[in-house]
C-alpha cells in the first residue's frame, strides 16, 4: 500500500511539473519595433 | 529507516519514469515554437546578374543584385487570430525588397504569412497576402516544421501565388549539420507585375495596359536541418521575363531578372550558429531529458529494489554466548 503511494506521488509530481512548464509557456513578447528593411545591412 | 528510503527512491522513478513522455509528447508540442515576436532578417545575392534597364528597355548584365528579406512577428495580430483560431499563430510579415548594383530599388514585395506556431500549418485569416492581393496559402513557406521528415511537401510560392510539391532529395552534411536537401521546380508561369515598380509613374495597370506580361520561372533549393526545420542555406535559379505587348518595341520577350540567388556568407554562418543552438534545445525536449530521465527511472526503480529486498531479508540471529554451566550440588 505504501509502495503505490509512493508511486502515485511520483506520478502526480511529474504530472505537477509539466503542467507548470506548459502553462508558463514561451514568452511571447512585444512586436519588435524595427523596420522591415530596404537597405543592406552591413552584418547579421 | 532502509524502508523509507526505498519508497521514496520508488516515488523518485516514477517521477522520472513519467517525464519522459509526458515531455515528449505534451510539453514538445506545447514549448517548441516559433516566437510570435520573432525578428529575422537575410540577404541574398546574385552576383553577374541580368537586370532589365526600364530606361532602355534592354536587359543587362550587372555586377550584382542583392535581395534583403526581413520577417517581422506582429504579436498583436497573433494573440487576435489566436482568439479564433483556438490554438497557437504567428503572423509574419515580410518583405523582400530587390536592390541593383546602382543601390536603387528593382522591387519590392511585401507578404502576410500566418502560420501554426508549432506544426506550421497555414492559418486562414482576414490580411493574410502576397503584395497587396489576398491569398489562401497551402503548404509551408519559409521554414519547415519541427522534426521534418525525409519527404516531399507542399510550398507556397509567393509569385505564382500557387502551392507546389517541394521534393526531399536526400540527406547531406553542411558545415557539420545533418540537413535535409529540398528541390522545386517552377515552370514557367504568367504572373502578376509587382505593385511597385522601380520607375516612377510606372504602374502595373499601365503595363497591363501595353499587353505586356510578366513571366518567372525558378528553381529553389533549401538545405533543412530537419530537428528544428529551419533551412540553413538556400539558393535560386530566379528567370523573369516580360512577354508580348507594345512595351517591348516589337520584341517576343525580353529578360527582367536572371540570377543563381545565394545566401551572403555572413548570414550562411550567423544561420547555422542560430540553428546549432536552436537545435539542441528541441533535442532537449524530445531526445536529451526524456531518454535521461527514462534512465534515470529505471536506475532509482533498481536501487529502490534493492533496498527493499535487503529491508525485508530476515536478520542473522544474534550469537549466543555460551551459557555458563550452573553450580552442580553434590
Amino acid at each position: 500500500m505504501r509502495a503505490l503511494i509512493a508511486a502515485a506521488t511520483g506520478l502526480a509530481l511529474a504530472f505537477a511539473l509539466v503542467l507548470a512548464m506548459t502553462a508558463m509557456g514561451t514568452p511571447t513578447g512585444r512586436t519588435s519595433p524595427k523596420p522591415l528593411l530596404t537597405t543592406v545591412p552591413s552584418h547579421p | 529507516m532502509r524502508r523509507k528510503a526505498s519508497l521514496v527512491l520508488l516515488a523518485c522513478a516514477v517521477l522520472c519514469a513519467a517525464l519522459a513522455p509526458l515531455l515528449r509528447w505534451y510539453a514538445f508540442p506545447r514549448l517548441a515554437r516559433i516566437p510570435a515576436n520573432q525578428y529575422q532578417d537575410m540577404v541574398l545575392e546574385a552576383r553577374g546578374a541580368t537586370l532589365l534597364d526600364y530606361g532602355t528597355m534592354r536587359a543587362k548584365k550587372v555586377s550584382g543584385v542583392t535581395i534583403v528579406q526581413t520577417l517581422k512577428g506582429d504579436v498583436d495580430a497573433a494573440k487576435r487570430i489566436e482568439r479564433t483560431a483556438g490554438r497557437p499563430v504567428v503572423v509574419w510579415d515580410s518583405l523582400s525588397y530587390v536592390q541593383g548594383p546602382d543601390g536603387k530599388m528593382v522591387s519590392k514585395v511585401p507578404e502576410r504569412y500566418i502560420f501554426d506556431a508549432h506544426s506550421q500549418d497555414p492559418v486562414h485569416a482576414t490580411g493574410e497576402m502576397v503584395d497587396g492581393d489576398p491569398v489562401t496559402r497551402q503548404g509551408i513557406e519559409f521554414k519547415w516544421p519541427f522534426l521534418t521528415q525525409k519527404r516531399d511537401y507542399e510550398y507556397f510560392d509567393a509569385q505564382t501565388r500557387t502551392t507546389n510539391p517541394i521534393h526531399y532529395k536526400g540527406t547531406r552534411t553542411f558545415r557539420g549539420l545533418k540537413v535535409y536537401y529540398f528541390e522545386q521546380a517552377i515552370p514557367w508561369t504568367k504572373v502578376p507585375m509587382p505593385k511597385t515598380m522601380p520607375i516612377q509613374g510606372i504602374t502595373p495597370e499601365s503595363v497591363a495596359n501595353t499587353g505586356t506580361t510578366r513571366w518567372y520561372s525558378t528553381v529553389r533549393r533549401f538545405w533543412v536541418e530537419p530537428v528544428t526545420g529551419a533551412p540553413v542555406y538556400g539558393e535560386e535559379l530566379h528567370k523573369e521575363e516580360l512577354r508580348g505587348g507594345t512595351l517591348l518595341g516589337g520584341r517576343d520577350r525580353v529578360t527582367a531578372f536572371a540570377g543563381d540567388v545565394k545566401m551572403r556568407e555572413d548570414y550562411i554562418e550567423h544561420t547555422v550558429a542560430l540553428v546549432k543552438h536552436n537545435r539542441t534545445l528541441v533535442l532537449m525536449l524530445t531526445s536529451y531529458v526524456p531518454w535521461g530521465s527514462l534512465t534515470a527511472g529505471a536506475l532509482l526503480l533498481a536501487l529502490s529494489l534493492c533496498l527493499e529486498a535487503r529491508a525485508r531479508r530476515p536478520q542473522d540471529p544474534a550469537p549466543t554466548e555460551p551459557a555458563e554451566p550452573e553450580p552442580v550440588s553434590a
